[in-house]
């Protein structure tokens, strides 16, 4: 449908005017709003993804897309939510207790969401009790660890061991942070890691069985 | 050969000893846990550390100190702080991990039950907090205080609060400064403040009582897209200020001091860039270059550029806008290996860092892996000069005391040919 392709188009590139004008019509047009975020959001999202991974956009670019989404899931939650359309993923993420950052964090909650994931977002500075309590609250699927200091990398390894032996069987645990590598995720015993926001959607796709 | 003889022949690209800087800078220094667990280590004199730099906890590395670790270099102290309040009336205060140091008059802070410490700007409590160290953490991050963002009245007057005539009392503290360092024979490094153009770190203005304009660090990032022309505005008034102050500056410092720190935004996260090479030409480099050209033109000072992060994609844009110093020369980081970064760039730009790996091998890695490390930069980094010694940006704190000296010991060893 051009609709929806137009609409694409517009929130890869940011355009939020446009993206909240496209999101109306095909509202307008009849266009259920499921169909509106799989075959319209979701891949704008993904074309921002990927062109994150490859360098061809940036941060602000990321950020100024992902506000196009956000203005457009406005208008289409409680349409969504009206007729029992529910995300079939569910991702609780935080940044690790002791540390404030949240710029990286952010982005990735924006990209799982631009995925069709829900997101849970505890914010900043979360001890594992808190992870624990909200992934059984609300069945994630996985729960997500940043970590920007070297100072909060053991907050993270102590936060997975908490998780881990807590026991949530369906609930894989997922890291990631600018001093966070593969090694260090293997060796805290983390199912996943990605080294930056386009590559988390993969990652968390594989997590839940999802094909990337 | 005095320290500063070996700075200067390694700006200028000469081979001879390595020069190393720890401490002269708020971006080559380390926590004031580490400052104070190689004082106790070394036998120096056990007092309070001052913090000399409160947003990321910095200990003084004092004269001692600073001679036992072999730095070649030493900074002009700043007179106010990220925080707004200046770096006078010390008093003791005891860090919730239970060290006890010396803080600024107006560092306050406030300690919460839960072990949450909050600074205020300026240190008055009448206004909300600016800076927060969550408990268990070892530093502070400015609390955004963001007012509403109305589009039709956004005026980048409002992002320019701090750029400002320096002022009498300004001057007389770097005069003063000067006459402290009145023969020294090591290099001296500058940081006047006025010059980092889009600075993360200085854009939610925690030195700021109301900070209005863009102040939250995403709504900054997306002005970079969608309100460019403003933060054009802002870095023209920005720079027209610097012009004005570094001629001031080049008067009361003349040719005493060595090295300007000229700004400290970063251009690179672990993996990429914030923002394309297109960017940087069009907003940042116009005016890096004019700050560089007039200091150039007016002073013998080598300009310094940090930019963490993998930046590479702008390291020849870096050296066209005229910078003479890039740190911290973060090796860690997507296409920074040392030895291509010294092939590529290193006959053109000085390499201030990149000295040992402060987010693995420093803070988790063995003492031997430290000095392997420690050893190999110095031997790529070294040839031709070119290269100041210095750890991959600060000490963080809890890295270990054992490979911090390992690393001092691996520096000593190979300029003494060992």
């Amino acid at each position: 449908m051009p609709l929806l392709n137009d609409l694409t188009a517009a929130v890869a590139a940011g355009k939020r005017t446009d993206t909240v004008r496209l999101t109306q019509e095909l509202l307008a047009a009849g266009t259920g709003p499921g169909t509106i975020v799989e075959q319209g959001l979701v891949p704008g999202m993904a074309i921002v993804g990927e062109q994150f991974k490859k360098n061809e956009i940036f941060v602000p670019e990321m950020l100024v897309a992902a506000r196009a989404m956000k203005e457009a899931l406005k208008l289409l939650e409680p349409l969504l939510a009206a007729a029992g359309i529910m995300p079939k993923y569910t991702v609780v993420v935080g940044t690790v207790q002791g540390d404030l950052h949240d710029i990286g964090k952010n982005l990735i909650s924006m990209m799982w969401r631009g995925a069709g994931f829900a997101v849970v977002d505890l914010g900043t500075n979360v001890p594992p009790e808190k992870y624990f309590s909200a992934a059984q609250e609300h069945k994630a699927h996985l729960v997500g660890l940043s970590a920007l200091l070297t100072t909060t990398m053991p907050a993270m390894k102590e936060t997975v061991k908490i998780l881990k032996a807590a026991g949530l069987p369906n609930t894989k645990i997922m890291v990631g942070g600018a001093p966070i590598t593969q090694a260090f995720a293997d060796d805290i015993g983390a199912d996943g890691y990605a080294a930056d926001a386009g590559t988390a959607v993969d990652v968390a796709k594989k997590l839940v069985g999802e094909a990337a | 050969m005095t320290s500063r003889e070996k700075v200067r022949r390694a700006l200028n690209h000469q081979s001879g000893p390595v020069p190393v800087d720890i401490g002269s800078t708020g971006l080559t220094s380390m926590h004031v846990s580490c400052v104070a667990a190689l004082r106790q280590h070394y036998g120096l004199p056990n007092h309070p550390v001052k913090v000399v730099e409160p947003y990321q906890m910095l200990g003084e590395v004092e004269d001692d100190l600073a001679r036992v670790l072999g730095s070649d270099c030493v900074g002009m102290k700043a007179r106010g702080t990220m925080f707004g309040f200046k770096n006078e009336d010390w008093r003791e205060w005891r860090a919730p991990w239970g060290q006890v140091m010396l803080v600024p008059k107006g560092f306050g802070p406030r300690e919460d039950p839960s072990g949450d410490v909050y600074v205020f700007p300026e240190g008055d409590t009448s206004v909300p907090p600016s800076g927060h160290m969550p408990a268990g953490g070892y530093f502070f991050d400015a609390i955004i205080r963001q007012e509403p963002i109305d589009e039709d009245k956004l005026n980048p007057a409002d992002n320019c609060e701090e750029f400002k005539p320096v002022d009498a009392a300004e001057i007389a503290h770097w005069k003063a400064e000067l006459t402290r360092l009145q023969g020294e024979e090591r290099a001296i490094v500058g940081g006047v403040g006025g010059t980092g153009f889009g600075d993360i770190a200085l854009v939610p203005a925690a030195f700021l009582k109301h900070p209005k304009g863009i102040r939250d660090v995403s709504e900054w990032y997306v002005s970079l897209v969608e309100r460019r022309d403003y933060v054009h505005q802002i870095f023209d008034f920005q720079c027209e200020v610097a012009l004005k102050n570094l001629e001031t500056y080049a008067n009361t410092f003349g040719d005493l001091i060595d090295v300007i720190v000229i700004c400290g935004t970063d251009f690179g996260t672990q993996s990429s860039q914030f923002c394309s090479p297109a960017t940087f030409a069009d907003l940042y480099a116009p005016y890096y270059k004019r700050v560089n050209d007039w200091i150039h033109a007016h002073t013998k000072w080598k300009t310094f550029k940090h930019s963490c992060g993998a930046i590479r994609p702008f390291m020849n844009q870096f050296i066209e806008c005229g910078f003479d110093i890039l740190n911290p020369v973060q090796c860690s980081a997507k296409d920074m290996e040392a030895p291509r970064l010294k092939a590529d760039f290193g006959d053109r730009v000085t390499f201030w860092g990149g000295g040992v790996d402060t987010q693995r091998v420093l803070p988790f890695g063995t003492p031997e892996e430290v000095r392997a490390q420690v050893t190999e930069r110095l031997r790529t980094f070294s040839v031709n000069g070119g290269f100041v010694f210095n750890t991959i940006h600060n000490i963080q704190a809890r890295t270990p005391v054992a490979n911090i000296v390992a690393m001092v010991d691996a520096i000593r060893d190979f300029n003494a040919g060992k």
